[in-house]
């Protein structure tokens, strides 16, 4: 039969194909430590770092992961890829996990490391972090990785957040409030730049985004049992007034209609570099993408600052990051899968890739950090806030996207898009 | 049925000739199948198994607000791009066919470009497409219609014209498939028809509407059904392009259960979306056949 | 002969118009393709970078994984496609040429198999597949990619059977062939340019597939490029968009190989074709 030869061949025919040469590195595609050691822990881990294509990184990842595997002769660890697709991939990890099949140690994305929570699969690593080491995490990240009985459940080995950029050459003085952003944000289209741009299109990073100005007047998204409660008594004034914000940017003017179809920060970037921009809304690792990319006088003009709030003394922003947890029950796996977090990520591989620590200490620790943008992360992380540790959240952040969409695009008025977000979350809610 | 002589055509049994295609999809797929009706009636999500029978999720599905405005932006979405994959692709393959009997260059050439847009990776859609439809200042596509003075156009951020740009770039990708199938079937008409034709004097129009099209009805008929739902499952390039926004202006269908499936770990509900993609799909192929097909099996 | 040149001139017209449709986009991934970390930033401002660069290709084709996911996404496909147009083959020939009852139903049956949303398909089919064991197996892709792709190639390969006509095959049986050695010997080789187009199109159709690999294949040496071009899409705090465009239009290369030359067996199918008129 034709097509059982074809396949013979075609299985066959891998041989041909070159494999890493790797006989000695400590380092391959699938591996860190000798084949033969005896003990083996399986990791998955993103593409963002020991495996990143960009060169300096993986270099980086490559040494520290060296030492920890040379300190530790007896073990191995075998390497599991995920893509870049964050929602299938922790979906399937989740599958995996439960059909016993799952990795012994797994990076985790800090917005569905409440979910793993729930499911009950995640595995205590106490024997690895102290007491010290915790009460020295940020609060918001104390309270995500921990559980009621203070296990350690999960390590969030880098942080993030949200600022205001600004170029100081149409907006000299920083906004601290909404109607001052606006403003600004006239002016520069006055000046004949763009207004202020964010995320407005349909994705995470929109409803996150803006989420900064709802936790700014002390809005709540769901109550101590995890129940939405984002559209009652307070909490729904403080929405309105949230919503109110952006639209009066758009229809005032001073940010452009194009912001209902920006998904995706390195749009900002872009406009920076194009010289079109004046204020966005953008993440703290920005910073170092805009030093690389634009020319050193007009990166100078560049500054950031806390995100405007409804008054003054009323900030916020949203933090985000990764964190990485232990899924087996042996013990010393655990153990390792911590000391991965300890020795190679929470500390030199946030040095490594200048992002933020999620411990105050680590901050001093590293020359890294010693720019001056550092000190205002480091100021406006005092104002964190977590996305909630509940598994309704993803409906949540959907819902608010499509509400901004239908407001900004002019589709639907702000209090009925706001009960069709919530009728759409509570009848998931219901069902969870 | 007409009595046939015992070995001539029409007469034999077809069992053992479909056997090998049914055994496959008993093998690998009848059970999946059956399961995802079995989950459609089930309260199971991605991280919790079906406890028991329920009909709460087919009842929350069908008496969802959003639906009526996502089944009709899919039942927009796919008509459109059902009518205008089929006349590009139409329209190039009959162009190229005509020029490799005239032995003009570049026909294969061109016939790969489009088959290449085809296989370019789901993700480099995003790429290319968000810089194109790009509405900053320095967007190409503005960039190039204030060249003549027009524009700009608000590709993305104006709901109705995100539809039109999903189609668009819709149309980049899917033509190649379009293309393929009527190749293939104006290949497989007889060309001594064209030369009876030309022998009478009949114009390229007479000899389109008289011989070519009544004569690839068969593959119109066939190739609006595999469009219409591979259409109907279409959900990645609206994904990259504008993740289903402005709010919910090109929410699909498929996109929709990717979302209650990926965001919202919503299995019973997925299933329940899968069951409705799967009927109307259904429905559509029985109305193309019975338009286009009528009196051939 | 005027009419005709001027009808050779519209087709280079229209070709023409639709060549610039279906290029720009091209030009745009070369374009992020050819850049250098910091100017992929520079979104569509720029259309020809400052600093061109080759190095993107360089580092994607001396990376050897990225070859071993190139040949896993060749070797999934092809032989997914081959086993769908291997099933597909008699079970066309048979709507083509038996009378049954029932045609329309098992015609249509058929093509109800590509209507079920892979979405949800997935997680019965990872658990099946898993009961089987047949997980992390090649076969397992193969065997969803044939079943997913049959349906498809019976449609097409029938429209491809319909067209010949039935006198030269009874003739054959006349002079006593079975019918399988009919099917053999007159009818595929008529067929050729029907079952080339119909394996391209399951080829292709495999070779852009995410999920399925992405469910059953959980070693990423496995992984076929469709899957694995995902690890190129990222870096926290550097730009990896470059190396992601370059990844992609290498990716499209074999796809494209295997279409040319399949293209010569349409074209010679035609020459085959033209005899019996």
């Amino acid at each position: 039969m034709k097509p059982t030869l074809l396949m013979a061949a075609l299985a066959a025919a891998p041989a041909l194909v070159p494999l890493p040469a790797a006989a000695q590195d400590l380092v391959t595609r699938n591996r860190v430590g000798l084949a033969d050691a005896p003990n083996t822990l399986t990791f998955r881990l993103t593409a963002y770092d020991l495996y990143s294509s960009d060169p300096a990184t993986s270099e980086a990842f490559e040494d520290l992961f060296s030492d920890f595997i040379e300190a530790r002769p007896d073990w191995k660890i075998e390497t599991q890829l995920q893509t870049g697709n964050i929602g299938q991939e922790q979906a399937r990890l989740l599958q995996q996990t439960q059909a016993g099949r799952g990795p012994d140690c797994a990076m985790i994305d800090s917005s569905r490391l409440a979910l793993f929570k729930d499911t009950g699969v995640l595995q205590p690593m106490d024997m690895v972090f102290s007491e010290d080491d915790v009460a020295d995490l940020f609060p918001y990240v104390r309270e995500a990785v921990t559980n009621e009985a203070g296990e350690v459940l999960a390590w969030w080995w880098f942080t993030d957040l949200r600022v205001l950029y600004r170029d100081t050459s149409v907006v000299p003085e920083a906004p601290q409030t909404w109607a001052e952003a606006q403003e600004a944000g006239l002016a520069a289209v006055e000046a004949g730049r763009e207004g202020l741009l964010f995320n407005g299109g349909r994705w995470e990073g929109t409803a996150f985004d803006w989420l900064a100005n709802f936790w700014a007047q002390g809005g709540e998204l769901v109550d101590a049992d995890g129940a939405p409660v984002f559209a009652e008594g307070e909490n729904r004034e403080k929405m309105l007034a949230a919503i109110a914000y952006y639209q009066n940017l758009v229809e005032s003017g001073a940010s452009p209609r194009r912001v209902t179809a920006i998904d995706d920060y390195d749009a900002f970037t872009a406009a920076a570099a194009a010289g079109t921009a004046s204020m966005f809304v953008g993440g703290n690792w920005q910073y170092g993408q805009l030093r690389a990319t634009l020319p050193e006088e007009q990166f100078a003009n560049w500054a950031v600052s806390e995100l405007p709030g409804p008054a003054p003394d009323q900030r916020a922003t949203g933090t985000g990051g990764w964190t990485i947890a232990a899924l087996s029950e042996d013990e010393e796996k655990r153990r390792l899968c911590g000391e991965i977090v300890k020795e190679i990520y929470a500390g030199p591989g946030n040095a490594a890739q200048g992002l933020l620590p999620t411990s105050a200490a680590i901050y001093d620790q590293y020359d890294a950090y010693d720019g001056a943008e550092y000190d205002l992360f480091a100021e406006a992380l005092e104002n964190g806030v977590a996305r909630p540790g509940a598994a309704i959240y993803p409906e949540i952040s959907n819902q608010i996207q499509i509400m901004l969409g239908n407001v900004l695009s002019g589709t639907a008025e702000p209090e009925e898009a706001l009960d069709a977000a919530a009728a759409a979350v509570q009848a998931a809610y219901d069902r969870q | 049925m007409r009595p046939a002589p015992d070995r001539g055509p029409g007469a034999a049994h077809p069992a053992p000739w479909l056997l090998p295609a049914v055994l496959v999809l008993a093998a690998f797929y009848a059970v999946p199948v059956l399961d995802v009706a079995r989950l459609a009636v089930s309260d199971a999500t991605l991280v919790r198994p079906a406890s028991g029978f329920s009909t709460q999720a087919l009842r929350a599905i069908l008496t969802d607000p959003a639906l009526p405005q996502v089944l009709g932006t899919t039942l927009l979405f796919v008509a459109v791009n059902v009518v205008a994959l089929q006349l590009l692709g139409l329209l190039i393959a009959l162009t190229i066919a005509r020029g490799e009997r005239r032995g003009l260059h570049g026909m294969a050439a061109f016939r790969t470009l489009v088959l290449a847009a085809w296989v370019v990776p789901g993700i480099a859609n995003g790429l290319i497409w968000s810089m194109l439809f790009d509405e900053a200042p320095y967007g190409t596509l503005n960039s190039l219609l204030a060249y003549v003075g027009a524009g700009p156009v608000a590709w993305l951020s104006d709901p109705r014209m995100a539809l039109v740009s999903a189609v668009i770039a819709n149309l980049w990708q899917g033509t190649a498939f379009s293309m393929i199938v009527f190749y293939a079937a104006r290949r497989g008409i007889d060309p001594t028809l064209y030369e009876v034709a030309a022998l009478d004097g009949a114009g390229p129009w007479r000899v389109f509407t008289a011989i070519t099209l009544p004569l690839l009805r068969r593959a119109i008929a066939v190739n609006t059904v595999l469009v219409s739902v591979q259409t109907l499952n279409t959900f990645d390039s609206i994904l990259a392009l504008t993740g289903g926004g402005p709010g919910r202006a090109t929410e699909v269908l498929s996109l929709f259960t990717f979302n209650t499936v990926f965001y919202n770990l919503d299995l019973a509900g997925g299933a329940v979306l899968a069951l409705l993609l799967f009927v109307i799909g259904m429905g559509m192929t029985l109305a193309v056949l019975a338009a286009g097909g009528r009196g051939e099996a | 002969m005027s009419r005709a040149r001027l009808g050779d001139l519209a087709s280079y017209l229209l070709l023409g118009v639709l060549a610039v449709f279906f290029a720009v986009p091209f030009a745009w991934l070369v374009s992020l393709a050819i850049r250098t970390p910091a100017e992929v930033y520079r979104g569509a401002a720029r259309f020809i970078p400052e600093a061109p660069t080759l190095d993107n290709f360089r580092t994607i084709l001396s990376d050897p994984a990225f070859l071993i996911y190139l040949w896993n996404g060749l070797k999934l496909s092809t032989a997914g496609a081959a086993l769908a147009v291997a099933l597909a083959i008699p079970a066309a020939y048979a709507c083509s040429r038996i009378d049954f009852r029932g045609k329309a139903a098992v015609l249509l049956g058929l093509l109800a198999v590509q209507m079920i949303s892979p979405l949800v398909l997935l997680v019965p089919l990872y658990r099946w597949m898993s009961a089987l064991g047949l997980l992390n197996r090649d076969l397992s892709v193969i065997a969803v990619y044939g079943a997913l792709g049959m349906p498809l190639a019976v449609w097409l390969l029938k429209i491809a059977f319909d067209a010949i006509p039935k006198e030269l095959e009874e003739a054959a049986s006349m002079d006593g062939a079975s019918r399988p050695r009919t099917l053999a010997l007159i009818t595929l080789p008529l067929a050729r340019s029907g079952i080339a187009s119909a394996f391209i199109l399951a080829m292709v159709m495999n070779w852009s597939q995410f999920l399925i690999p992405f469910i059953l294949l959980e070693r990423d040496a496995d992984w076929p490029i469709s899957v694995a071009i995902f690890n190129f899409a990222g870096s926290i705090s550097a730009s990896t968009t470059q190396l992601l465009a370059a990844a992609c239009l290498i990716a499209v290369l074999p796809a494209v190989a295997v279409f040319v030359a399949l293209q010569r067996m349409i074209v010679t199918a035609l020459i085959a074709g033209a005899v019996k008129g």
